[in-house]
């Protein structure tokens, strides 16, 4: 490089006319473009000048000045707030002619909802809600009551949201939405922001009231003056301002207005793409500039955001209500088993961040479920510990202190998006299992063997017994939830259904031994258990006692043995579903998929050869053998009635009722193609293998999803059909 | 002028499906500066995220032997950029761009580019491939589900268009316990019976 022409270039400064940094007392601005260009002269393609600490990686994420997709401090129309309202951008009043004036506010209220329906949605607070230059210059709107007080509001929310997520942080989904930098998410006295809208409020409904008597020609009780001046216009113009104040209060006023829409619309400009606009006019809003903020979206390059619909807007803005409004009527319910069935059954909606994040915080406060009830009582509850165990000192034991936070932590992962759940879920497994060995060391070490001593003896040893039995519960439904949320997340391709729903099983086996175990533990009839195993007859008896939650379980239990048997049998006997691949076989698929469960041990003594033991000599008269699908199908019945007052549970009952009748089905009709075409069951027919993998591989897919998400009634019974007509 | 529907339809027929025969397809390492324009320019042409040129140099300069392209006489139609290093507690090879030309689609080229680089990557010690892909590319999933990867994650809103992402891996065989050339030799059979994907693009994401 010419050296001295590079030195004369960096030494020849030009202070940058609209800087928004200042120089500071050791450094000025100055221009390097000749310094550039002189260096790039010498260079050849496919080099690079860079220092010792900057490697090709580094390269990677270097910025392309003054490319508008990447250079965030790129000007685009203004250097500053201050001159784009210098220009006009965001009048106050909007428009001297008050119709206008409405109109316009309209508008803003309506973009303003569609950017903050798009904030939530995960892009950045400075790109939607503050490219509201009004929002960025509180001050400014004092003399403009109705957007004054609906930008305090809207500030206020945002600053609100922003605290709930915070505060529930538990992963990354929040750490674009919570970033605010520099912008003015408080404003003097936004705090009084609500008696503010009720003012306006208050008076719009004025307005109306007195628009609506002149119109009807009754006497004008007050002396109002009307919103603007278009007495034609008046009454509708109320009644959009109120609702749209109204709305996160009473939504049924938006929806009121939707379909009152085009009324409204004939004042815009009717165009093309109404599911595109942002308002619902039509119109664009006027002072929004989403390049101003730009430079405060970091650390991401800025981004051209498409912000939501108004229509969307409003759908995501329902469903967020709806999602809260479940969260406020949620009855706290002490029990954990009640909460976590909860959390499942309102995760079953896909709500959305803000409403998860709600959730989290009304579950887990200080420490307490629900900010009340110590951890610990709540464990007592579940293991079903005697009530004294509530002050037991034992709570003060380090292994038992760190169960609590595992609770906690656990309610908390609940909380999140599926995909983040089922991570963290595999992750805690190992953390759940490593306690319950601590605490089986801390038990033994303290008590010596367990069998050496009787349940009385000590409340201590009843305690630990019930905690470890408990643990393993916990343990097991954790790895229930994870595989199941494996389906709701798409991650099974239909060749890895068999050994997936053998993974549930195994699972299943043990979450219903230990969850029978700790009812039977509680209901004091433990002890005879073992005593009456051999008479037959009182089997029998036992048997109809058996819990109900135990019996929902091997309700599941039944089935996912059902599935991977007939998936197996399947693939033994039709040679279908089979997946050789050219790099690795089934055991690295199994490996990977339950490679989390396997390093946490859960279950014991599980691996692939347990897997193929179990299902390489299955065939279809094996299941025909075992009734899996009629087991499911009776305990199903059995249990329906129990849940008549619960119409959630009652409908999942129903639902693998439905499934177990299915399948029951299809089994028999898989039985009979086989038995009416032999050829079938011998491998390498090019066309009639390629039928069956047809047939059976649309028939699994009506199966997985039925076992888990609502069924679809329609695709099993188009599938069975389809089946029959085969067969004919 | 504009052409009517009908001649817009044989249009794009045309385009959707070159005449070729697989054999004609000519497959090479990259060799040097002068394959980044072909493979900038197919990448920039199929895939909507937009890479600055540090981004390319980043993997083909560290990694030249697990890049590929595809040349059909003389026009390149398809590439594969990749790299390998320490993950953690393992090696582990990443596939970070794989493109074929719209109207080469559905003819095993992106099944043969990726293959190599999953070849040399095993030969190279690596124990595990891995990639993302949009959940809605189902072309590229099914092509990937063949050669062996399981979906082991969803990353929710992975792209910056919003939509999630598979994470997904490859797990080579220990050797010792399941000798990896008596399984490719058995895939050869496999691969005749192939049936290929309408696209077979995915892409990585900056930054990761």
């Amino acid at each position: 490089m010419d050296q001295s022409g590079a030195e004369e270039a960096a030494i020849h400064r030009h202070p940058p006319e609209h800087s928004s940094i200042p120089s500071g007392e050791n450094s000025v601005w100055s221009d390097v473009s000749p310094l550039l260009e002189a260096a790039c002269r010498e260079l050849r393609d496919g080099e690079l000048i860079h220092g010792d600490n900057f490697n090709l990686f580094a390269a990677m994420s270097a910025l392309e000045i003054m490319d508008p997709k990447m250079d965030s401090g790129i000007v685009c129309k203004y250097y500053s707030i201050d001159e784009a309202v210098e220009n006009g951008v965001a009048p106050v009043p909007i428009s001297s002619d008050k119709t206008i004036d409405v109109q316009c506010t309209i508008d803003i209220m309506d973009h303003l909802l569609a950017c903050e329906a798009t904030w939530h949605n995960g892009h950045s607070l400075a790109q939607t809600v503050f490219s509201c230059i009004y929002l960025l210059r509180p001050d400014r709107t004092s003399s403009h009551a109705i957007l004054h007080s609906y930008c305090r509001v809207i500030r206020a929310t945002c600053k609100a949201v922003v605290s709930v997520v915070s505060d529930a942080r538990t992963h990354e989904e929040e750490d674009l939405f919570t970033m605010a930098y520099g912008l003015p998410l408080h404003g003097d006295g936004d705090e009084k922001c609500l008696s503010m809208l009720n003012a306006v409020e208050e008076t719009i409904y004025r307005q109306l009231r007195a628009c609506k008597a002149t119109s009807s020609k009754k006497r004008v009780s007050e002396d109002i003056e009307p919103l603007q001046h278009n007495l034609d216009l008046e009454e509708g113009f109320c009644k959009a301002l109120l609702c749209r104040i109204r709305f996160p209060f009473f939504p049924c006023s938006y929806l009121y207005e939707k379909t009152s829409r085009k009324r409204l619309g004939a004042f815009g400009t009717c165009e093309d793409g109404v599911e595109e606009r942002t308002t619902a006019s039509g119109r664009a809003p006027i002072g929004f500039d989403a390049s101003l903020n730009s430079r405060s979206s970091a650390p991401t390059p800025p981004r051209a955001i498409k912000i939501l619909s108004w229509e969307k807007a409003v759908q995501y803005f329902l469903k967020l209500l709806h999602d809260l409004d479940i969260v406020c009527s949620y009855s706290l319910d002490p029990s954990l088993e009640g909460v976590l069935r909860f959390v499942v059954q309102f995760q079953k909606s896909k709500p959305d961040l803000i409403a998860r994040a709600h959730l989290q915080l009304l579950l887990v406060q200080d420490g307490k479920l629900y900010g009340r009830d110590p951890i610990f009582a709540v464990i007592t509850k579940a293991a079903a510990l005697p009530e004294v165990t509530k002050n037991h000192d034992i709570q003060k034991n380090e292994y038992i202190v760190q169960l609590g936070q595992l609770v906690i932590n656990m309610l908390k992962i609940l909380c999140t998006n599926a995909a983040w759940q089922r991570r963290k879920l595999g992750k805690i497994l190992q953390d759940w299992r490593v306690i319950y060995v601590q605490l089986e060391i801390a038990f033994r070490n303290e008590f010596g063997s367990v069998s050496s001593i009787s349940d009385d003896e000590n409340i201590c040893v009843k305690i630990f017994k019930h905690i470890l039995n408990w643990v393993e519960e916990q343990t097991y439904w954790i790895a229930s939830r994870y595989l199941m949320l494996g389906f709701e997340l798409d991650l099974y391709s239909p060749n890895e259904y068999c050994m997936v729903y053998w993974y549930m099983y195994v699972v299943l086996i043990k979450l219903a031994e230990k969850t029978h175990l700790r009812i039977s533990v509680s209901s004091g009839t433990a002890k005879k258990k073992g005593k009456k195993k051999k008479d037959s007859s009182k089997e029998v008896a036992k048997e109809s006692r058996i819990p109900l939650p135990v019996l929902f379980l091997q309700c599941h239990l039944c089935l996912a043995e059902g599935l991977s048997m007939m998936l197996a049998a399947l693939r033994n006997e039709l040679m279908v579903l089979q997946s050789p691949s050219p790099f690795n076989t089934e055991h690295e698929r199994f490996i990977q998929h339950f490679e989390l469960l396997q390093k946490a041990c859960v279950p014991d003594n599980i691996s692939y050869l347990s897997f193929k033991e179990s299902t390489t000599y299955t065939r279809f008269s094996t299941l025909v053998m075992y009734n899996y699908f009629k087991n499911a199908q009776r305990i199903a019945k059995e249990i329906k009635s129990s849940f008549s007052d619960d119409p959630d549970r009652l409908a999942e009952v129903r639902r693998l009722e439905q499934v177990a009748e299915h399948n029951g089905v299809a089994l028999n009709v898989i039985c009979r193609v086989g038995a009416l075409d032999p050829s079938l069951k011998r491998r390498r027919r090019p066309n009639q293998s390629q039928n069956s993998k047809l047939i059976f591989g649309r028939l699994f897919f009506g199966l997985s999803p039925d076992f888990l998400i609502p069924p679809n009634p329609s695709l099993s019974l188009s599938l069975s059909l389809h089946f029959s007509s085969r067969i004919l | 002028m504009e052409p009517n529907k009908e001649e817009r339809q044989q249009q794009q027929e045309a385009a959707q499906k070159a005449e070729f025969d697989p054999s004609e397809i000519e497959y090479v390492i990259y060799g040097g500066e002068h394959h980044l324009p072909l493979i900038m320019n197919l990448v920039d042409q199929e895939l909507s995220e937009p890479y600055s040129i540090f981004t390319y140099r980043y993997f083909v300069y560290l990694w030249p032997n697990l890049s590929f392209l595809a040349f059909h006489r003389g026009k390149c139609v398809g590439t594969v950029v990749c790299k390998m290093g320490e993950h953690r507690t393992t090696y582990r090879g990443y596939i970070a761009m794989l493109v074929v030309i719209n109207s080469y689609r559905g003819r095993g080229i992106a099944t043969e580019l990726v293959t190599r680089s999953i070849k040399v990557m095993m030969e190279s010690g690596c124990e595990e491939v891995t990639l993302e892909a949009e959940v809605t590319n189902k072309g590229a999933l099914a092509l990937y589900g063949r050669l062996g990867f399981i979906r082991a994650k969803r990353l929710f809103r992975y792209y910056l268009n919003g939509v999630d992402a598979f994470r997904l891996k490859l797990l080579f065989p220990i050797p010792e316990i399941n000798p990896v050339l008596s399984m490719i030799a058995e895939s050869d059979e496999i691969h005749t019976h192939d049936q290929i994907p309408q696209q077979e693009c995915q892409e990585l994401q900056q930054g990761s």
